[in-house]
């Protein structure tokens, strides 16, 4: 075999090209762990969005949408008194009454903004278990409380939602008295507003959906019960995990764009490095000739070359993580239901060096084969 | 005539690398694919959201909603807005989609009155069926074209959406609006009672004035009288409508430009990375082209030739690529109740054409520039 050293030599021999290379494999590298970290950010935010303990109670025909599902005012009591199953906390049932509301909030710099209301009672907090209330309290009539995250889907800065500050719905200003969170979840990038003031600023005498924390196994199955007998309701029983994951197979095609826009940007600066490999190699045969006239066998070259690209591929990766950890962790981006947040975890990181080692694996074949292919006597001739 | 022997030389040194030139073909085609569905999604979005002299049409929604679901209006408003000076017609509109988000795969019912469909079809033509077949049924509707082949549906055919099942009774194309391309038309009253929104009540009224200049002058007649109802309205053009509703759809858009800007880069380095290497593969060819007599100026239009006709075939294979993609996916992107249907024009194929063959200019730019400066000393002695 050849010796380790001459290969990581022959790296640094020729700089310009390794920086090319570096440069090409970089930027694929990078475009396939951001397309990695969105599609999981997005997948992810869902996915905990939706607890398997949590039954929804929604319209029948709206189970796509919570927002566009209307259920009669009072059905949470009807649930209360009919189910058994439903988890007690202070002696009182975790059944939450919600309304979801897509509406205009005029912002303190006069700007409309888009925002997901969710209009609830204080139950919200005994369903809905990775809501915390980092700062103020929970809101009374005239007042709300936001997500951590809520200023990135109206276009604000943080300060601008701080405790204290007002926002401007139907033409009513509501101080903002609590600043929540729920880790990884489209609740952080919401208004949490009381259910009756929401309902009388919309003029609406319906709900948009009733949730309830399960006491055990057995419930769902009592919830679709429930569900299926009281026809006068007009109601579907779905788990929380369940509605989120529907959502989240609604936005894979979106998902998907992001994985297309990356591989067919990566397959142009993939092409640019085969490119840059095969001119790298063809000057090199008289040095492949030479290595074979001294009993290196192709396999030992190939291996050797192998190396290299591998090598370089891992430069690459290292760059890309940098990159993409110092600059690009912990960005949030606004879409239709809630917030998410890029993070370049353990799987993803691995992903850009399995993928920064992979494309130096595979960009060396066919320039390799090119170069190693022909016997002895033609690759010095060729030189 | 010598001008275009060197394209001819170009393209020999083109066909003669032919591993280079295939590989680079496939980058830029790749990358051209990219830009021009970007460039359909923005021609598309400019055409649904640029207001022209031709525009007669306002849009009356509840004033503070922009979510199809949550604008509840009285349907007598319409007589109260045919009597409006400047107006022409008046439609009524229940509108039902299967989620408001923003996603590749949203179905948007409209329910029209049975008698307005002609004033509204002006420009519609049927592609399949007719309209006497959606008279004959209540669940009947005029399904556009984009939404027939993205569910691959004919006539006779049923299918469900957000809770509502019809039966193709027609396939539409219109040339007027794009927003027809995604739409099923029901009747009205089928719309009202199988959604449980209940008869007397629609999403928004269609409101065509008789010219242009009329437009501001009946929004405000219109939402003045319906300032003080239970239901005030909010009354705008059709693309201004457009243009505020799907804020997010349209960030969407935006967005992507950078994805454009990005293949667009990539393309750029692909070519001048494969001109780079062509040129310093050539070093002792140009010095012997310019001991036989070829200018400076020859070599770097041999140069700027080779660049051109790479990007240029990449171009034609990766813009005609995504021509055809394009069509046959009849891709919809819909937010709000909205849809905006991705159809290529002749102006963007136009603009990849150009765009591919401009991106091989600059990128052979500088390996040109590069390639003549040197004397012929300096290129004998770099071999």
């Amino acid at each position: 075999m050849i010796p380790l050293a001459y290969t990581i030599r022959n790296v640094f021999r020729r700089p310009t090209q390794t920086l090319q290379l570096v440069g090409g494999s970089c930027l694929v590298v990078l475009l396939i762990m951001v397309a990695f970290a969105i599609n999981q950010a997005m997948q992810s935010t869902l996915t905990n969005s939706g607890s398997e303990r949590n039954i929804i109670f929604l319209g029948a025909g709206s189970e796509e949408s919570i927002e566009r599902s209307e259920i009669a005012f009072g059905t949470d009591e009807i649930v209360n008194a009919s189910l058994e199953g439903i988890r007690q906390v202070m002696n009182q049932s975790a059944i939450s009454p919600e309304v979801h509301y897509n509406g205009m909030v005029q912002t303190k710099k006069n700007q409309q903004a888009q925002a997901l209301l969710r209009g609830v009672q204080h139950q919200a907090l005994w369903v809905h278990r990775k809501v915390r209330l980092l700062e103020g309290k929970f809101p009374q009539s005239g007042e709300v409380m936001v997500g951590r995250l809520a200023h990135h889907k109206l276009g604000l800065d943080a300060k601008d939602l701080m405790i204290g500050e007002f926002l401007e719905f139907n033409k009513e200003k509501l101080r903002i008295v609590g600043v929540f969170d729920a880790r990884g979840t489209v609740m952080e990038a919401e208004i949490w507003i009381p259910l009756l003031d929401l309902m009388t600023y919309i003029q609406r005498d319906t709900l948009s959906c009733v949730v309830l924390s399960a006491a055990n196994d057995n419930s769902f199955a009592d919830a679709e019960v429930f569900a299926k007998t009281r026809l006068d309701l007009e109601l579907v029983a779905l788990k929380e995990s369940t509605y989120y994951a529907k959502i989240s197979s609604f936005y894979a095609p979106i998902r998907w764009m992001a994985w297309i826009s990356a591989i067919l940007i990566s397959i142009g600066a993939f092409m640019g490095g085969l490119n840059t490999l095969f001119a790298t190699f063809s000057a090199r045969i008289k040095e492949f000739g030479a290595l074979q006239a001294i009993g290196f066998s192709r396999f030992s070259i190939f291996f050797s070359l192998s190396q290299e690209a591998m090598f370089t591929g891992f430069i690459a990766a290292t760059l890309s993580i940098f990159i993409s950890v110092l600059f690009l962790e912990g960005l949030s981006f606004p879409f239709s239901i809630g917030v998410f947040t890029v993070s370049f975890d353990q799987t993803i990181i691995l992903s850009g060096v399995a993928a920064g080692t992979l494309l130096g694996m595979v960009g060396v074949l066919p320039p390799s084969w090119k170069c190693l292919r022909p016997n002895l006597p033609e690759t010095l001739r060729s030189s | 005539m010598k001008s275009f022997n060197l394209i001819v030389v170009a393209a020999k040194y083109a066909y003669r690398n032919r591993t280079r030139s295939v590989l680079t073909t496939i980058g830029v085609a790749t990358g051209m694919f990219l830009f021009t569905t970007i460039e359909t999604m923005q021609s598309s979005l400019r055409s649904a959201t640029q207001s022209t002299a031709n525009d007669t049409t306002l849009i009356v929604f509840r004033e503070n909603r922009f979510c199809p679901s949550t604008s509840r209006l009285p349907e007598y408003y319409e007589s109260e807005i045919k009597r409006m000076d400047g107006v022409t017609e008046v439609i009524p509109v229940q509108i039902l989609v299967n989620n408001c988000g923003t996603s590749l795969d949203v179905v948007v019912f409209r329910g029209i009155p049975s008698s307005k469909v002609g004033a509204l079809s002006e420009k519609m033509h049927f592609l399949h069926g007719s309209l006497s077949k959606w008279l004959e049924r209540s669940d009947g509707a005029l399904i556009g074209a984009n939404l027939a082949q993205r569910r691959r549906l004919k006539i006779g055919d049923s299918f469900d959406a957000a809770g509502v099942t019809v039966t193709v009774a027609g396939i539409i194309r219109s040339s007027e609006s794009s927003q027809d391309e995604n739409v099923a038309y029901v009747h009205l009253p089928f719309l009202q009672q199988t959604s449980r929104i209940g008869l007397g009540v629609v999403t928004q009224f269609i409101v065509k004035v008789k010219d242009s200049s009329a437009l501001d002058s009946v929004a405000k007649q219109i939402d003045l009288r319906f300032k003080n109802e239970p239901e005030p309205t909010n009354t705008s053009p059709e693309k201004a409508f457009f243009a505020s509703t799907a804020k997010e759809l349209i960030e969407l858009i935006t967005f992507s430009r950078w994805i454009g800007i990005a293949s667009v880069l990539a393309v750029i380095g692909l070519i001048a990375n494969t001109i780079l290497i062509a040129v310093r593969s050539k070093i002792s060819e140009h010095a012997v082209l310019k001991t036989l007599g070829y200018s400076q100026g020859a070599i770097a239009w041999l140069i700027v030739a080779e660049a051109v006709i790479l990007s240029t075939l990449g171009g034609m294979f990766g813009v005609s690529a995504a021509t055809i993609f394009l069509h046959l996916q009849s891709i919809t992107i819909g937010n709000e109740g909205l849809a905006l249907a991705f159809i290529p024009t002749h102006s963007v194929w136009l603009i990849g054409f150009g765009l591919s063959w401009t991106l091989g200019v600059i990128a052979g730019a500088y390996p040109a520039w590069q390639a003549s400066s040197h004397s012929i000393a300096e290129n004998l002695r770099a071999t």
